[in-house]
């Protein structure tokens, strides 16, 4: 068996974990002789993973059995399945969230996990879909949902979705960091401009508007500098906002209403900007990402005992839950997942008119989503990769190439284990949008960014919930690779107009 | 600039001759391997063996597409400098390590380069004498620019820049001494930093000269926009080029047309640029294939300006960022576009009357025919 601690810095300090009672009991009922309910469990194909899930609101049950599937589900055309040598083939991955196990019985709790096991069972569950991998899960409906119908959402809580990031506002609004932006940029513009080689139009591009409050913060700031230096630069700018939802872009030009003359709008999706944006290739000097990567889908993968493994995730409703859920819209369990689904397809106003029998108007469809959110669970599989080619972790755009699975290959080679986040969506855009940067052009996000492989190996680092949004660390190793394969300079800093946050500054701009 | 030299080269070729810049698609796995040699994984032997298999396979790709005249697909060069800085007499570089093998070394120059040189100072000759023994066919050989390999080089010995620039353009002129005395027939200079310095045309130039003084070879001046990791390192237009680059003894003007559009076409004819010009018709940034009729397209608005006889065709720049089957499908495609505007040219040709001039022999004329 092995048994990896991962938040062990919590072992030390005022209130450090007892192993003996987050983590001892689940030994025990491994180790327990099954007696008529089926085979004991081979202990030297038991891997026990403990984690600190600091997200009050997550995916995860206290305690979670993960099989590790010892064949892959695709082979390269032709190719015969090559078994490896000296790997560990391990069984089955128990995995323990220690901020919550000391609360449970948890040698009982693990034991009927194991027999339901065992006997084939499911332990009540509504399952929600079918395994595949974590970016297409439902989850990311129930996400799309959230944005697309944030304002019933937030009539709803009673509260806006700015509260809920940390520190209960968006780091983009801090005109400090605005102003040092614009200033590099002037820095940038001004011998260009000496040569003649700086454009007419000077093109800033920012997805993910939220409000326009960013943009805002940042147009008028600009004004005010270029005013003082002289230069003329406001006349030339144009200001593009992207977002997901046409609404939101509305909203964001009402805040922006002093500057239209500079601003446009792009309802678009944020992992393939250059559908909308392809005639900017090389033009844009300035793209701006807040609080956007971290909230597109993504896929995990994992290293473990020499082999590589695509984390295949399965969303469910844990039994209890279901049937509260069930019984406050008149159902029954069975009939709970086509519901669900049938919400995140039409949304709350639509589901209350198309399901007047089970939600009575658009309230109760709003307060039927926010149950079933906060019940969804996400059972867990590992399925061993044939090949990291055969995995593609961001699919062809506007005729650029997929990005391989090679990619991963850097951040896997030394072969030790970890587990790590793939983040398809947010390097897909990033991809994307670094095609659009002219040569001085540089590329500004912030977000939640994981910058060292080995930070894996001791935090969680998601999914979470946020309100009705999912949020993921982003693995900062993987895009800064990937960057570097597109000849980019990607650096990683904490930002720096705010202490004490988790927001890192990424910038990437042309290397050499 | 060697005319009749010039014209015995294009005397072996077809009409609108088709031709590539120079380097070829890097498959991942080349890359793991040449990554792999600088971590101590692979032995200086097994990466020759493998850049010698890798330039066979791209000669072939080129035979096969149809290309007239061949590369090398410069395999052997990590990038677009290191080959020719790590093997220049006087140059240090103190980190010869690499995380990735397409990393720029950080190159200096501790004291003034010498003068006395060997006589093929950076082993190019041997690289062609290779990839001559390979193919039956007319061979293009190229070498970064005195210019652009000055732009990679830390230098607090030369008070004046420029004295460094002519001081690699001396290593070079050795070395191209010793790749004519080898057979190479045809050398191009690339200069893909130049166009971040417009200022520095006239030095870029004069060092230029001082490559090619001598070496009685066709000679050409690739000028691009850059091309690293499929991108442009500047923007701007040619006529940055000009007049400086009309004292360039140089016989072919090799330029990126098909990612930017023709529209600097005009300008260099306006300058008077009267020699032969490379024309970029396929945009090496892209992974989408042209078609044959978008390349015969871009062709025939050329031809619109300059004759049929000073036209070469060829990618914009090297096909190294795109993948294998892209650059053999560009290459495909660039080959039956030209076959097809000299399918139109053949008839007028014919009914022309014979028409001379210093760098075209009658008998260019009549192959076109």
């Amino acid at each position: 068996m092995l048994v990896d601690f991962r938040p062990h810095s919590r072992l030390r300090g005022t209130t450090p974990i007892d192993i003996t009672t987050a983590l001892v009991p689940v030994v025990e009922a491994l180790s327990e002789d099954p007696g008529a309910d089926g085979e004991p469990v081979d202990l030297s194909k038991v891997r026990l993973v403990c984690d600190w899930v600091q997200y009050k609101e997550n995916f995860r049950d206290v305690v979670a059995l993960r099989p590790i599937l010892h064949r892959p589900e695709r082979l390269p055309v032709g190719a015969p399945l090559i078994e490896q040598v000296g790997v560990r083939e391990d069984d089955l991955e128990v995995a323990v969230d220690v901020r919550r196990s000391a609360k449970l019985p948890l040698k009982e709790h693990t034991a009927a996990l194991l027999r339901d096991r065992a006997a084939g069972g499911t332990d009540g569950r509504v399952l929600l879909e079918d395994w595949g991998a974590g970016s297409r899960s439902c989850i990311w409906s129930f996400n799309a949902r959230y944005w697309a119908d944030l304002a019933l959402w937030e009539k709803s809580t009673g509260r806006g979705y700015e509260q809920a990031l940390p520190g209960g506002e968006s780091d983009a609004r801090n005109h400090d960091a605005a102003r040092d932006l614009i200033r590099k940029l002037f820095a940038v513009w001004d011998p260009l401009a000496e040569s003649g080689a700086l454009p007419e139009e000077l093109y800033v591009v920012e997805l993910g508007v939220g409000n326009g409050s960013q943009a805002k913060v940042f147009l008028d700031e600009f004004r005010a500098l270029d005013t003082e230096h002289g230069r003329g630069y406001y006349r030339r700018l144009h200001y593009l906002m992207c977002d997901y939802s046409q609404h939101v872009l509305d909203l964001a030009r009402e805040t922006v209403a002093e500057h239209l003359a500079h601003v446009s709008s792009f309802a678009l999706d944020a992992t393939k900007p250059r559908t909308s944006l392809g005639f900017l290739r090389y033009k844009v000097f300035l793209v701006y990402i807040s609080n956007v990567y971290d909230n597109l889908p993504t896929d995990e993968v994992a290293q473990l005992g020499g082999r590589t493994y695509q984390v295949q995730t399965r969303a469910y409703l844990p039994a209890d839950a279901a049937a509260d859920l069930a019984a406050g819209v008149n159902t029954t369990p069975d009939e709970l997942s086509a519901l669900v689904h049938k919400l995140l397809r039409l949304g709350p106003a639509l589901l209350a008119e198309a399901a007047p029998a089970h939600v009575a108007d658009t309230d109760a469809a709003v307060a039927f989503w926010r149950a079933a959110w906060s019940a969804v669970r996400l059972d867990e599989r590992y399925v061993p990769l044939a090949g990291l080619d055969l995995y593609e972790l961001a699919p062809s755009s506007s005729g650029e190439a997929a990005v391989s699975g090679e990619m991963l290959r850097p951040l896997l080679e030394s072969g030790a284990d970890v587990r790590m986040h793939v983040n398809n969506g947010a390097l897909a855009s990033f991809v994307d949008s670094l095609q659009l940067l002219h040569p001085f052009g540089k590329l500004i996000c912030h977000d939640l960014f994981v910058t060292d492989v080995a930070a894996y190996r001791a935090n969680f680092r998601g999914p979470g919930k946020y309100d009705g949004s999912v949020v993921n660390w982003v693995n900062g190793p993987l895009l800064a690779h990937v960057g570097r394969r597109h000849g980019f300079d990607v650096h990683y800093a904490p930002f720096t107009h705010r202490s004490g946050g988790n927001i890192i500054t990424m910038t990437a701009q042309v290397r050499d | 600039m060697s005319a009749p030299r010039n014209a015995a080269l294009m005397g072996r070729v077809p009409l609108l001759p088709t031709t590539v810049v120079g380097s070829y698609p890097v498959p991942e796995w080349m890359e793991r391997l040449k990554t792999d040699y600088y971590r101590n994984r692979m032995s200086h032997a097994q990466l020759t063996d493998l850049h010698e298999m890798a330039i066979k396979a791209a000669l072939r790709d080129q035979e096969l597409a149809g290309i007239d005249i061949v590369s090398d697909g410069e395999l052997r060069r990590d990038n677009d400098v290191d080959y020719f800085l790590a093997r220049m007499p006087g140059v240090e570089i103190p980190q010869t390590a690499k995380e990735f093998y397409f990393d720029y070394y950080e190159a200096r120059v501790p004291a003034p380069l010498p003068d006395r040189l060997d006589p093929s100072p950076l082993g190019l000759a041997d690289d062609f004498a290779f990839t001559s023994e390979q193919t039956t066919g007319p061979v293009k050989f190229s070498f970064t620019g005195p210019f652009s390999l000055s732009r990679r080089i830390h230098d607090s010995v030369y008070t004046d820049r420029r004295e460094l620039v002519l001081a690699i353009a001396r290593v070079l002129n050795a070395e191209a001494h010793a790749l004519a005395e080898r057979g190479a027939q045809l050398l191009q200079i690339d200069e893909p930093f130049l166009a971040g310095y417009p200022d520095a045309v006239g030095t870029a130039i004069e060092a230029v000269n001082i490559v090619t003084d001598g070496v009685d070879v066709t000679w050409g001046l690739h000028v691009c926009y850059g091309n690293r990791y499929a991108r442009p390192l500047w923007e701007g237009h040619y006529d940055f080029l000009f007049p400086a680059v009309l004292d360039a003894n140089v016989d072919q003007l090799v330029l990126e047309f098909a990612r930017k559009g023709y529209e600097d076409l005009p300008v260099i004819e306006k300058f008077g640029w009267d020699r032969t010009i490379g024309l970029g018709v396929v945009d090496v940034k892209s992974s989408q294939v042209e078609t044959p009729e978008l390349i015969a397209s871009r062709i025939r608005s050329a031809l619109e300006l300059v004759p049929a006889e000073r036209l070469v065709v060829n990618p914009d720049c090297g096909l190294r960022n795109v993948t294998g089957a892209v650059a053999r499908a560009k290459l495909a495609a660039m080959v039956a576009g030209t076959a097809a505007v000299r399918a139109e040219l053949a008839p007028r040709i014919a009914a022309a009357p014979a028409e001379t001039s210093s760098e075209q022999p009658p008998e260019t004329v009549a192959r076109g025919a």
